[in-house]
């Protein structure tokens, strides 16, 4: 057992293996969730729905996350969320438009995109990674974290963090062997892709419903989402 | 042979001493002695003498006292390409030099006899020279079926390949199918080929991969056990490390490109035409080890990544299976199959249907079992 | 145990697939504790809204996941037990006034306002709702009134108002447009702007009435969170209404009945739909853009500063953010100062989710409104106008407990005095 070996399975059979899992666990947890039913809501709106749900998208996913100073609230902890919208706003780059990425989304979609050029991406990885250990050092001091934080998240973290640290120094070439690190960042990311479907990484797709349905509550409510 | 010295038999072939020192200098560079001996120990050295002077010397005295070291070399499961490579090698009189060190008493390919009297020969070569022979394998073996589907004069190639192992000093496999098993060992691996070090415990394997190997290589891992007697420092792989220290990637000249995040998309555009680095077009270099990209091609020439054409790994175990040649490294090896998707998907279903039935079932429970006052009798679950 | 298992059979019920997937969104980020203020008073990290749902993400993990029942069965995950019940009852009913500040800081726009009432529906099938709360909720199955407001205490308050502010109250007229709904906050102890609003519906010449059926808006089912209460004090409502065959129905200045009845009723009780649901600031509002009553402007521009408190159930909830302002701008163009946060995101008075009826949780209650009073001390008011009843008596409270001399007052009551004949 060499590293190419460890590499070969992490990227062949383990990956398929994971992959398929993770399908079929999100598939069982969304098939669950909206299986629960829907009942109807038979409050007369007060403003339209639908634009609701459009600002709340907006909010949420353009402007909101990245500009600590609309909302009060967050005076009091800006950092904190300029790391979580740095991280995620990196994460996105990272995966969508990272040359290595987009080429595993060619290998498994059939078609490819243009990507940023490395050193942009660089910068938003190192962002991203600097952003993560804000997020990890908060979630260590912070009395609210301590309190929801249990062997489930601190899992995430590193479920996210390995890959994305191997991944800086894989493509900088430093320290270790190249395969040693490949064979560990595809190793993360497979224990990634498994545990995905049983963690609260998935909140990637309930993201959708929840801000969906704040949009729509909202708006319903007569209040700017 | 007969007790000659190698320095001996180039003077009779009509090398003059001046070339011959000039042949042992280059042959001290190809087995990467420029820095011998170490900084500390030439400490008292006069500096008129040039430091690549000494490592040729050291080659020098060795050609000159020691007589040619003899070969066996074995071709299985193999296209003969590391033979051609080597005799057609585009730096004759290295190459020439270093098969001047040996005598080759067995080769399939490139002996002018054939059949019985040359296994005669070769059985009269492994007596003569027994514990001091150099074995060469090209090619896999193939110990599958009782070895029938490489067989030499009859005999297996586990058989042959045993036994010639056996009073070798040292067996080198050269190319990646005796090393690594290669293209006869690919996925579904039909002869059951494995590679030498897979058979030959007990005597030093040194691997030379590569499709085919670099004569280069060869001929510097010869030079090396005839100048010292024993084999260079290897690597996990048993691949000797002054050759498979680097990747390809480290030492290619695109890497600036791959740094910048220049890449070629494909092989006729304005990347390709501007020479921007073929990560994209599939370049397995980065996990590749070799000297391709320092020693080159015919005559140092040129190497695959440098003429355009992303490097395949040939130099790597399981090379063949190593996903697509053209399909980007960092791409998963395969994708499942859309069978085997939908079978998750399925999966992933028909769970979730089952477990929101069951939801559902218990929402409906919950509800009978609410009393219209408090206090109704409750059975825990 | 049985309490116990009342609360998950409630949680279930109430789990469909709206909550399901909102519980499935949260990252367990703690960000709503930042908005709640009742965190932000104490740094009690229990009181994080995301934790105050915590028994109801157990339930749902342990009853709805696979997942969560193994973790339940190989003892992981802990189930539910009285315990448990009875500290989250003291979570949900002492410290969180159900204000929905978290859902605006939340990043996944999880509505937690909706999913922590739904906590307090299985608290109450519990029967794990506070003592005081509960009497009071008792008070008006019984009495139709938490404040002791029988038939006949309402007859004589009435009356009492009628004659003392000179205002005509029509009482039980059949045929009138609009129904108006009084509190029992305000007829029993802010009965100006009982004056006030009949005040300014007869400037506006409205066709309204009272109903001495439906006499009591006030819903202390909805902040017990037990629906069956909730529905019979909505019926008696809608009951009223029926009997006098009105459109509309305006609640008077008071923020979760309005919030019960608009955004809750429709979904109890089918005849909810029948009714126009209007808050009086809404109807004050448009009678003055139409021009049927008329303000006199900068009316209160010599008071000093004045600020308006967003309440949580009205203005936040219930979207009537820009309409006392237009109000306040007209009769107070030079006084009026916005506090900050303001609007949507205002902080809430501490007072609300019948936080303010249970004596055991006062010291909460006065902690967090330390956060008002620094709010309105930093841009020096000393006049606070709001449009919940409820929201003035906790401001009121808090004036004697902590000695502030603040001029508390109801929009109703400011533009009653500020209209011009």
């Amino acid at each position: 057992m060499n590293w190419n070996d460890v590499l070969s399975f992490a990227r062949g059979p383990l990956f398929q293996a994971a992959l398929l899992i993770f399908i079929a666990g999100m598939l069982y947890r969304l098939v669950r969730v909206i299986g629960l039913g829907w009942s109807r809501n038979h409050v007369r709106p007060k403003k339209s729905q639908t634009k609701g749900v459009v600002m709340s998208y907006l909010k949420g996913i353009l402007i909101w996350p990245f500009v600590p100073w609309v909302k009060n609230t967050f005076t009091k902890n800006p950092i904190i969320y300029l790391a979580g919208g740095l991280f995620h706003l990196g994460l996105f780059v990272i995966l969508v438009l990272g040359t290595a990425h987009m080429l595993v989304w060619k290998s498994l979609l059939g078609f490819g995109w243009k990507t940023l050029p490395l050193p942009i991406v660089d910068w938003f990885a190192a962002a991203t990674i600097v952003a993560m250990v804000v997020l990890f050092i908060n979630r260590l001091i912070n009395p609210v974290l301590k309190l929801l934080t249990g062997t489930a998240e601190w899992l995430n973290l590193l479920f996210v963090f390995v890959p994305m640290l191997t991944g800086y120094i894989m493509t900088h070439h430093l320290f270790f062997q190249y395969e040693v690190l490949f064979s560990i960042h595809m190793l993360s990311v497979d224990f990634l892709l498994i545990w995905i479907p049983f963690s609260r990484i998935s909140h990637f797709v309930f993201y959708f419903f929840s801000k969906s349905i704040h949009g729509q509550e909202f708006a319903k409510h007569g209040v700017r989402a | 042979m007969d007790g000659k010295s190698i320095f001996d038999e180039l003077k009779e072939k009509g090398v003059s001493r001046r070339e011959f020192i000039k042949l042992s200098g280059a042959i001290a560079g190809a087995i990467g002695l420029t820095s011998f001996p170490s900084v500390e120990a030439q400490a008292g050295t006069s500096a008129r003498f040039p430091r690549a002077y000494q490592p040729a010397q050291l080659v020098a005295k060795a050609l000159a006292s020691k007589p040619r070291i003899p070969v066996i070399w074995l071709e299985f499961q193999d296209c003969a390409g590391c033979s051609e490579a080597l005799t057609r090698s585009e730096s004759p009189t290295l190459v020439n030099l270093v098969l001047n060190m040996i005598s080759i008493e067995y080769h399939e390919t490139l002996s002018a006899a054939a059949g019985f009297q040359v296994e005669e020969a070769k059985r009269a070569a492994m007596e003569k020279y027994a514990g001091q022979y150099l074995l060469v394998v090209e090619g896999s073996v193939s110990p599958k079926d009782g070895g029938i589907y490489c067989s030499i004069g009859g005999r297996s190639s586990v058989d042959i390949l045993e036994e010639a192992a056996a009073g070798a000093a040292a067996v080198i496999a050269t190319g990646t199918c005796a090393t690594f098993g290669g293209l006869p060992k690919a996925k579904p691996n039909p002869t059951g080929a494995v590679s030498v070090m897979g058979l030959i415990k007990d005597k030093p394997v040194i691997n030379i991969s590569g499709c085919p190997a670099i004569p280069e290589v060869f001929t510097g891992v010869v030079a090396h056990y005839l100048v010292f007697g024993t084999l260079p420092a290897l690597d996990s792989l048993n691949r000797p490390t002054i050759f498979y220290g680097n990747t390809i990637h480290d030492r290619c000249l695109r890497r600036p490109f791959y740094e910048a995040g220049k890449f070629a998309s494909s092989f006729d555009d304005e990347g390709a035409r501007q020479g921007w680095c073929l990560y994209k077009l599939g370049c397995k270099g980065p996990t590749t080890y070799n000297a391709c990209a320092t020693l080159k091609w015919s005559g140092g020439l040129s190497f695959p990544v440098q003429s355009g054409h992303p490097c395949l790994g040939c130099s790597q175990p399981d090379f063949w299976d190593g996903g697509g040649f053209y399909q980007g490294q960092s791409a998963p090896l395969s994708k499942p199959a859309g069978t085997l998707g939908a079978m998750a998907a399925g999966a992933g279903v028909v769970l979730g249907v089952g477990s929101a039935l069951a939801n559902k079932q218990q929402k409906k429970n919950a509800k009978k079992s609410e009393p219209g006052e408090k206090g109704g009798s409750h059975e825990l679950e | 145990m049985i309490a116990t298992q009342q609360a998950i059979n409630m949680f279930v019920q109430e789990t469909g697939g709206w909550a399901a997937s909102q519980l499935e969104a949260c990252t367990r980020c703690g960000m709503c504790a930042e908005a709640c203020h009742f965190y932000q008073s104490s740094a009690n990290p229990e009181y994080a809204p995301v934790w105050k749902l915590e028994i109801l993400k157990r339930a749902y993990e342990q009853r709805f996941t696979l997942v969560g029942k193994f973790k339940t069965a190989i003892g992981i995950d802990k189930k539910i037990t009285d315990q448990d019940v009875a500290h989250w009852s003291e979570l949900n009913y002492y410290a969180c006034t159900v204000c929905n500040k978290c859902a605006m800081v939340c990043p996944m726009g999880i509505d937690l306002g909706t999913l922590l009432h739904t906590v307090r529906s299985g608290l109450a099938a519990a029967g794990m709702v506070p003592e005081d709360l509960e009497t009071a909720v008792m008070k008006q199955v019984i009495e139709g009134s938490p404040l002791g407001m029988t038939a006949s205490v309402w007859d004589s308050r009435l009356e009492w108002v009628a004659d003392e502010w000179e205002v005509d109250i029509p009482r039980d007229v059949k045929g009138a447009d609009t129904l108006v709904v009084f509190t029992s906050i305000e007829v029993m102890k802010f009965p100006t702007n009982v004056a006030a609003i009949a005040k300014i519906l007869n400037a506006a010449g409205e066709k309204w009435t009272v109903s001495s059926s439906a006499r009591e808006v006030v819903n202390f089912g909805f902040y017990e969170g037990d629906q069956e209460h909730e529905k019979l004090f909505m019926r008696r409502l809608f009951d009223g209404a029926k009997e006098l065959g009105v459109k509309r129905i305006v609640v008077t200045e008071c923020g979760h009945a309005y919030d019960a009845l608009r955004f809750h009723a429709p979904n109890l009780l089918s005849e909810a739909n029948d009714y126009e649901i209007v808050h009086i600031t809404g109807v004050m509002a448009d009678l003055v853009k139409s021009g049927r009553i008329k303000l006199q402007e900068g009316f209160y521009d010599n008071v000093g500063t004045l600020t308006l408190h967003d309440a949580c159930k009205i203005q936040r909830k219930g979207g009537y953010i820009q309409e006392p302002r237009d109000i306040l701008n007209i009769i107070a163009p030079k006084s009026f100062k916005e506090m900050t946060p303001n609007q949507e995101e205002a902080i809430c008075c501490g007072g609300g989710g019948g936080v303010i009826a249970i004596k055991a949780a006062d010291p909460i209650r006065y902690d967090v409104f330390t956060l008002k009073i620094d709010q309105v001390n930093k841009i020096g008011a000393n006049m606070v106008t709001m449009t919940c009843s409820n929201c003035r008596l906790q401001f009121t409270d808090c004036m004697d407990h902590f000695k502030l001399d603040w001029k508390i007052t109801g929009l109703a009551q400011m533009v009653a005095d500020a209209m011009v004949e």
